[in-house]
């Protein structure tokens, strides 16, 4: 089991003299994106020189797309900063984008949210003070780049409101984190370890807080809290499912593998959208009758799981077969049973190198969530269509902010989240081995 | 040749070494992947602490005999006994057969996710269900052995090639095995590291322990091995001491092979 040596110290970094370790980490001196803000060798007059006025075609090139570029980066600061009408954003229905237009019939208040908030946010602090006192390698550093994401989403925006209370509040969890963040290593050594149940449970505990112990309150929720429920339930429900489905695929059992095949393969050749469909008008069918059929939003979640399940099980069959077979080999000769081969040798080194690709599917796990609007449910995307509804914005042509503003949410999510990606797959090496 | 004299060149095989008490046995064992056969009625018979080299020519299923030993590979026909229990498709068996027979391998295959102690605890804990401590510190004893106690805290990914076969050593002696297969052990290993692996294996051979050894080293043939046994198209051809081996060889082949390599 993954448990650490005894009288080892916490960071294995440290003691590496011939620097085999960056070897390892290599990536990070040469990394796959780079970094746009980096000057070039040679200064940037060196670089104007040679790359955009080195020829007489270059100059042209240069001085007609800058003119254009120019001209497009002036329309866009004059846009946001002078002629946009943000007001269809701050002037009230912030507040719907962020929890929909039904929250108060829940009988919730902003207390619960907040308080999930927070729950979150120590959960997130506890992760990375676990991977600290570990030294970087424990894999609960995944969940934390997961989760970290969408939190500071939604406190960067909440921040914005008018009043001060909100922009308290966010710099109250932005301690609070760094307070757990540091506290946690000094805690004893028997919670360190049991460190991803107690974030299972905060996190239990956060949804039971957020839905005020009702989870069918749900369904009155809307805008981005919305999204970030269905797509934080997409993602937890479609993982292990995903990862049953890629181990069936490859079982030698009669009869399991053509059934993963062919879960796999149906949901593979059917679009998103008719799933959701389905889930919203022939659920009951595939239920006992009498029962009654869950609310719509979890039916979405259901669907939302079905389909992101059947491509993390072939992103995680792809890690699966990445693993030598001399890895099964060797942990069969030392004794271990097939389902301890698997858990203990092949599925984690399996898992690390999926990590790329199921962050890139949950991203688009996350995008996939404003389809719900075409079956009427007021998630981030489809809230805007009840604001520009309201009086106030009515028939005055607020699409375009009401969308940049949208626009502008899910990118700083999937952004957050891509880059999270991206600094696992250089701390954990992938790759490399 | 007659037949009369080939089964008199591999009349050595039935004859366990060592104490004379056999430990593992293989009767009439045939191999088959596919249509191809991969080995050919072995009969060979292993005694306790003795050192059994197999050489050969590539592809002529010296690896097959030894990953048949522990199931690696399923032969298709005869016996196989490994310290009276004889091998069969129930997986506790092959489980069983399997605590009994520590295996080195080629190219090592450590866990790369886990660190240098946690891989030589890990079957400890889950096979043994050894405490944490009494594994910890049978790991660190059988990596002593192996003269790489401070490298417990690395991950593999960190050691030279020859460390990494080490700890593959104390891996598999951590089991505390009646039988170590070593399959090819140092051919992925650069020159200048084969000795410290030939080394761990030479204190082994030494302190009793009975091994199985698939190896192109013909010096760790001849000083260690208390048999050796040539093998071609997946046959036993020829079987005899070091010295008979080297010195005498009586069959076509062998001397071939010997001629080629030497």
């Amino acid at each position: 089991m993954a448990e650490r040596p005894p009288q080892q110290p916490l960071q294995p970094p440290s003691e590496d003299p011939e620097g085999t370790l960056r070897r390892q980490t290599g990536a990070k001196e040469q990394p796959i994106i780079p970094d746009l803000l980096s000057l070039p060798a040679g200064g940037l007059r060196q670089w104007a020189k040679t790359s955009l006025f080195g020829s007489t075609k270059d100059t042209i090139l240069t001085v007609v797309f800058g003119a254009i570029l120019g001209y497009i980066a002036y329309r866009a600061v004059v846009y946001v900063f002078v002629s946009a009408r943000w007001e269809v954003v701050f002037d009230g229905p912030l507040v719907a984008y962020m929890l929909g237009n039904r929250f108060n019939q829940t009988g919730l208040s902003h207390v619960n949210v907040w308080a999930a908030i927070y729950l979150l946010t120590a959960t997130a602090g506890l992760i990375a003070g676990v991977s600290r006192a570990n030294g970087n390698r424990t894999p609960l550093k995944v969940a934390l780049k997961i989760l970290a994401a969408p939190i500071v989403g939604v406190m960067a925006v909440l921040a914005m409101t008018r009043t001060i209370t909100p922009a308290l509040l966010v710099l109250g969890g932005i301690a609070l984190f760094l307070v757990v963040r540091t506290a946690v290593p000094r805690l004893p050594d028997a919670v360190l370890r049991r460190a991803g149940w107690i974030s299972m449970g905060l996190t239990a505990i956060a949804f039971f807080v957020l839905t005020g112990g009702d989870p069918s309150n749900v369904d009155k929720f809307g805008g981005l809290l919305l999204t970030i429920v269905v797509s934080a339930g997409g993602i937890v429900l479609s993982f292990p499912l995903g990862v049953v489905l890629a181990l069936a695929r490859r079982s030698s059992f009669p009869l399991i593998r053509p059934i993963a095949v062919l879960y796999i393969e149906l949901i593979r050749g059917v679009p998103l959208i008719t799933l959701l469909f389905m889930g919203r008008f022939a659920f009951g069918f595939f239920l006992p009758p009498g029962t009654r059929a869950p609310g719509v939003i979890p039916r979405a979640i259901v669907m939302i799981t079905l389909f992101t399940a059947a491509y993390v099980a072939e992103v995680v069959r792809g890690g699966l077969q990445s693993v030598p077979r001399g890895q099964t080999e060797g942990a069969q000769a030392l004794g271990l049973s097939p389902l301890k081969v698997t858990r203990l040798i092949v599925l984690p080194q399996a898992l690390r190198n999926s990590i790329p690709a199921l962050i890139g599917q949950f991203i688009s796990l996350l995008k996939d969530t404003s389809l719900l609007v075409v079956i009427g449910i007021p998630e981030l995307l489809g809230i805007t269509e009840q604001v520009l509804a309201q009086l106030k914005f009515k028939a005055q042509g607020y699409q375009p902010e009401t969308y940049a503003f949208v626009c502008l949410m899910y990118w700083i999510i999937c952004f957050s989240m891509s880059r999270a990606s991206q600094r696992l797959e250089t701390r954990l090496g992938v790759g490399q081995r | 040749m007659s037949d009369l004299t080939a089964d008199k060149l591999r009349a050595g095989a039935l004859k366990p070494g060592g104490t004379g008490e056999a430990i593992i046995t293989l009767e009439h064992v045939d191999k088959f992947f596919g249509d191809f056969q991969a080995l050919k009625d072995i009969d060979l018979v292993i005694g306790k602490q003795e050192v059994v080299v197999v050489i050969g020519p590539s592809g002529s299923g010296k690896s097959t005999v030894i990953r048949c030993i522990n199931h690696l590979e399923k032969h298709t026909h005869g016996r196989i006994v490994v310290d009276g229990v004889e091998l069969s498709d129930d997986v506790r068996n092959i489980q069983e057969i399997r605590r009994e027979c520590g295996m080195v391998f080629q190219s090592f295959n450590l866990f790369p996710h886990l660190t240098v102690l946690e891989n030589v605890t890990l079957a400890q804990r889950q096979v043994r269900k050894s405490p944490k401590a009494q594994a910890e510190q049978e790991a660190m004893d059988q990596l002593t052995r192996v003269k790489i106690p401070e490298q417990a805290p690395k991950y593999p990914g960190q050691l030279s090639g020859g460390q990494q076969q080490r700890v593959a050593i104390a891996r598999a002696l951590a089991m505390q095995p009646k039988v170590m297969l070593f399959d090819e052990p140092t051919s992925a290993l650069d020159p200048e590291m084969i000795k410290e692996v030939l080394d761990a294996m030479v204190e082994l051979a030494q302190s009793g322990m009975t091994m199985i050894v698939v190896t192109h080293e013909m010096g760790f043939a001849r000083a260690v091995a208390d048999r050796v046994v040539f093998m071609a198209d997946g046959e036993i051809v020829e079987v005899g001491t070091p010295e008979h081996f080297f010195e005498d060889p009586q069959e076509d082949r062998t001397k071939l092979f010997l001629s080629q390599i030497l």
